[in-house]
């Protein structure tokens, strides 16, 4: 298989980031000051036989070496704890968090992307013009405008027609399928707007200074030569070529997105992964902080890969 | 009517910081058909802007005036959309050895039947087929248009551009520095190849180039650029032994020659003028060694002289 | 929001740079001097807030959220203190900390980026695996996670900042040192006998210089962003009154659902006018130091005509 040895190569690499991404974990919140050692006397309505328990669980009575080792076993088994804040598992906490924060994110991403690599082409296609300073100027205000503000702007602007926070209908009795969707779509459409405008600058940027770059290329000149139309070129060879940095720089960005979902569920009152980590630090709620830690940098290393791969897949020059 | 022909081409590029910079100041010639013209020069001279104003190839900051004759037909006029149907069909461009003319992530051979499908020569698996051919007239393997460009050697990547320009069966090839920073051995491969084919299809070719001894092999006439003009245009011949223009005299004089007589190798001192400002009097004069009073004063037009054209003041004082 | 604007991946090896050509990119494009124009304003007026605030920091001239009026052209916020006070208040703890951090990250990634880049082999993979795993960690959760358990304060939020946002400096700097190494007149020093500190200050950093500039700049604001972010989540320092303070305070005190637009929309649009300040700067400057940016390459347009003014060779 054709560069077989480069796709070890960077799985290799995630596999070692996850492990000192784990340990770093570790680190953090166990060796920590103010870390859940001392804290755990601090966890409100724990009994003793509690705290004995939940001291034994995590191996707090043990060295800090044999805590490590525990951890890690732990963490094979998928046991990340149980949260101090509704004393559930903490992966079913995540699971639920995650479920709910994806199709926010993904609707939003996906807006973003598409606007984002539409102005992009066009900032770049009129380069040199007001076009182009207009789209450039537009894409860093938004993405200038501070994530939790813009939120807050959106609210007021559409108050009244959008839900300003919550994922559903707390009224809304026995609902059937359809109108769940239909209800969820609309508590989510200010939240994925204002991730969309955020983000969508960056990638207008992204966009543009790729296709700068292919553009100024040899070959487009020898497709010109050929007879081909201006726009044929744009699509057949510039934005294939520009695809390259563009969807490994995508990829790479859509790791932090999760991360960056957090001030938008706070606003929104959105109960995904954002706002549990935001709760879970409120609460000292150790189990969910490092549960939801360790979930957020482990997608940030998986597109990182997923990043490396579509570069490799895209490009004919890379072989080794 | 000659097959191509230019008249009082003239190009202007607009600089960052203000300003322009005239790099093509009234460049005329005529091809007709079948025949070979070198256009040959120090680089920054303008052969190459002249090249690719032939076809309206040039960037966003340039500016064209003057006239692109195809079989009599201006194709400039009219701006991108009356030159673009000449493009490839009728005339035909092969860029520097060094460039990539190829997009690196798509194969060599859907490259080809990209310009055999766009100009309705053939479609799919006819035009694949054509493709092929191509590439073994050039001497290239058939099974190789699989491959990209990458896994292709320079020089072969450079035969493979002229397959692709051949496609189309144009009238006239422009080829720009077609053998730069190629190695000699290939180099020497290219152009026989370049000369094997334009007599093959009839093929006028421009051949623009800093090399002398490619334009005495591959042309039979030249015309030689200084500072964005023609300063001489004639046969080769004539132009090596009974030149009209001390910058062609000094040009041939500097070329090495392997032969080898022992003479010594003279270059020529100074540097070309600047082109963002207006020039008075020659261009070439402050190089010149036979220059005089009038030099500096009164810009030499391009005249008739003995079956070759000139533009020195040399030529009108009586001998 | 990350600040990876420009992969350096993206960026070719630079030329060499004149002196000025910083100021000269300013000057020619109007985004940059804008940008300048307008930060310079705010931190001029935010260091001398002391002096020209209309009223003081706590006092309280009128009624929670108090409407905009002649005497208070922004309003009050929720504890009856004019707006404009506090937004020039806020914009000096703002800048500090978005200095500050900047500070600490240039001098964390400069270091880093200088001695990969300078001594390469095995420093450089050391140093850059180091900063790839911190990279993949994201910031966001990470400043949380460490301001909480560190506590509210001015130093330890600046401190938490600066040490995660090194990485994009670290990176750029690496691959302009490198690429500057190799350069003639640093082999000419080294065969002199120079010793590696002097070539590092006298040769390098000088042609590194712009870039470093750009990429400070956006610190800068991402800075302030992450600064704003951190505040809003409740972990600033509760102390001091920064911007990101209060657009918390107005959230937390129920100002969107009373009306009061003018104590949530003027901080954030200050903090959006600040980052847009420092990102067109910065991005112009990515720009023109990026040589193949330029117009005059080869797109895919057509070429301009000029109209016909005489015929033949004759005609000038």
């Amino acid at each position: 298989m054709r560069g077989a040895d480069y796709v070890i190569k960077r799985t290799g690499f995630a596999v070692v980031t996850v492990l000192v991404a784990v340990t770093l974990n570790f680190i953090l919140f166990r060796l920590a000051p103010g870390s859940a050692v001392s804290n755990l006397s601090r966890v409100p309505h724990a009994t003793q036989e509690t705290r004995n328990a939940l001291k034994r669980q995590f191996g707090l009575d043990k060295s800090r070496g044999e805590q490590y080792v525990l951890y890690l076993r732990e963490l094979v088994h998928g046991n990340l704890g149980v949260s101090f804040q509704n004393s559930q598992p903490v992966w079913k906490n995540l699971k639920s968090d995650l479920a709910n924060t994806i199709p926010m994110v993904l609707l939003g991403t996906v807006f973003s992307i598409v606007l984002g690599t539409l102005t992009g082409v066009i900032a770049a296609w009129r380069r040199g013009t007001a076009v182009e300073h207009a789209s450039v100027t537009t894409a860093l205000a938004f993405y200038s405008m501070p994530t939790h503000w813009l939120a807050l702007m959106l609210v007021i602007l559409f108050a009244g027609w959008f839900p300003s926070g919550g994922m559903v209908d707390d009224f809304l009795i026995d609902p059937t399928w359809f109108q769940h969707v239909k209800d969820v779509l609309h508590h989510m459409t200010l939240p994925a707007l204002t991730l969309a405008l955020v983000l969508y600058g960056q990638y207008t940027l992204i966009v543009r200074s790729a296709m700068l770059e292919t553009l100024g290329e040899d070959y487009i000149l020898t497709a010109r030569a050929k007879g081909l139309r201006p726009w044929t070129i744009v699509r057949r060879h510039a934005l294939r070529n520009a695809l390259l940095p563009i969807s490994t720089l995508i990829a790479l960005s859509l790791g932090y997105i999760v991360a960056g979902a957090i001030l938008i569920e706070t606003v929104f009152s959105w109960p995904g992964i954002g706002r549990g980590v935001y709760q879970a630090v409120i609460a000292r709620d150790y189990p969910m902080l490092q549960g939801a830690f360790l979930v957020l940098t482990l997608s940030v290393v998986f597109f990182n890969l997923v990043a490396d791969l579509i570069y490799f897949k895209l490009d004919p020059r890379i072989t080794a | 009517m000659s097959l191509l022909e230019a008249r009082d081409l003239q190009v202007w590029f607009d600089l960052e910081g203000g300003g322009t910079l005239h790099a093509v100041q009234g460049v005329s010639f005529a091809l007709e058909p079948g025949e070979r013209m070198g256009l040959v020069g120090e680089s920054g001279c303008g052969k190459t802007t002249t090249a690719l104003a032939l076809l309206g190839l040039l960037p966003p900051n340039a500016e064209v005036a003057g006239e692109v004759l195809f079989r009599g037909e201006d194709i400039l006029r009219g701006g991108e959309e009356s030159v673009r149907p000449h493009r490839w069909t009728d005339v035909a461009m092969v860029f520097q050895g060094a460039m990539n003319s190829f997009n690196p992530v798509r194969t060599v051979g859907s490259q080809i039947v990209e310009a055999l499908e766009l100009h309705e020569v053939a479609v799919g698996a006819a035009a694949r087929a054509r493709a092929a051919k191509l590439l073994e007239s050039v001497g290239i393997p058939a099974d190789r248009a699989r491959r990209f460009p990458h896994e292709f050697s320079g020089g072969m990547r450079q035969r493979a551009a002229i397959a692709m320009a051949l496609a189309c069966e144009p009238s006239v090839l422009v080829a720009d520095e077609p053998t730069t920073a190629l190695d000699v051995m290939v180099q020497a491969q290219i152009l026989e190849l370049l000369d094997g084919l334009c007599r093959d299809f009839g093929l006028a070719l421009v051949l623009v180039t800093h090399d002398l001894p490619v334009v005495a092999q591959l042309c039979d006439r030249a015309a030689v650029m200084y500072a964005g003009e023609i300063v001489e245009e004639g046969p080769v011949e004539r132009l090596y032994h009974s030149p009209r223009h001390p910058y062609t005299r000094l040009l041939f004089a500097a070329t090495p020659d392997l032969s080898g007589d022992g003479a010594p190798v003279a270059s020529i001192p100074g540097a070309p003028p600047r082109l963002d400002r207006p020039l008075v009097g020659c261009p070439f004069r402050p190089r010149c060694d036979r220059a005089f009073g009038r030099c500096a004063e009164e810009h030499p037009l391009l005249r008739q002289v003995n079956g070759s054209r000139a533009a020195c003041h040399l030529n009108d004082v009586p001998a | 929001m990350s600040v990876a604007l420009q992969e350096p991946g993206l960026v070719e090896a630079p030329r060499p740079v004149r002196r000025r050509a910083v100021w000269q990119v300013v000057r020619r494009r109007p985004s940059a001097a804008i940008g300048l124009t307008v930060l310079v304003a705010i931190i001029v007026v935010a260091l001398l807030a002391p002096l020209i605030a209309p009223y003081g920091l706590h006092e309280e001239v009128g009624p929670v959220f108090g409407h905009p009026s002649w005497s208070h052209p922004l309003g009050l916020d929720d504890g009856g203190v004019d707006m404009v006070t506090l937004l020039m208040w806020g914009a000096r703890i703002s800048l500090v900390v978005g200095f500050a951090a900047t500070l600490v990250s240039m001098l964390v990634g400069g270091a880093i980026g200088v001695l990969a880049g300078y001594f390469g082999r095995w420093v450089d993979v050391v140093l850059m695996r180091i900063t790839d795993y911190f990279i993949a960690i994201p910031d966001v959760p990470l400043m949380i996670v460490v301001a909480a358990i560190w506590g509210p304060s001015l130093f330890h939020i600046i401190m938490v900042i600066g040490l995660l946002l090194w990485t994009s400096t670290a990176r750029v700097i690496r691959a302009q040192v490198k690429s500057v190494r190799e350069r003639v007149y640093v082999q000419r020093a080294r065969s002199i006998g120079a010793g590696h500190v002097r070539i590092i200050f006298r040769h390098v950093l000088p042609q590194i210089a712009p870039l470093l500039i750009a990429n400070t700049v956006l610190t800068i604001a991402v800075a302030i962003f992450d600064e704003t972010a951190l505040a809003f989540l409740g972990l600033g320092d509760p102390s001091r009154i920064s911007l990101g303070k209060v657009i918390e305070n107005a959230f937390q005190r129920t100002a969107v659902s009373s009306g009061a637009w003018w104590a949530i929309v003027p901080p954030g649009a200050l903090v959006a006018l600040l980052i847009l300040s420092c990102s067109l700067i910065a991005q112009a400057l990515e720009d023109a130091l990026n040589p193949r940016l330029r117009v005059a390459h080869l797109s895919a347009r057509r070429f301009r005509l000029r109209p016909l003014v005489g015929r033949g060779s004759e005609a000038v």
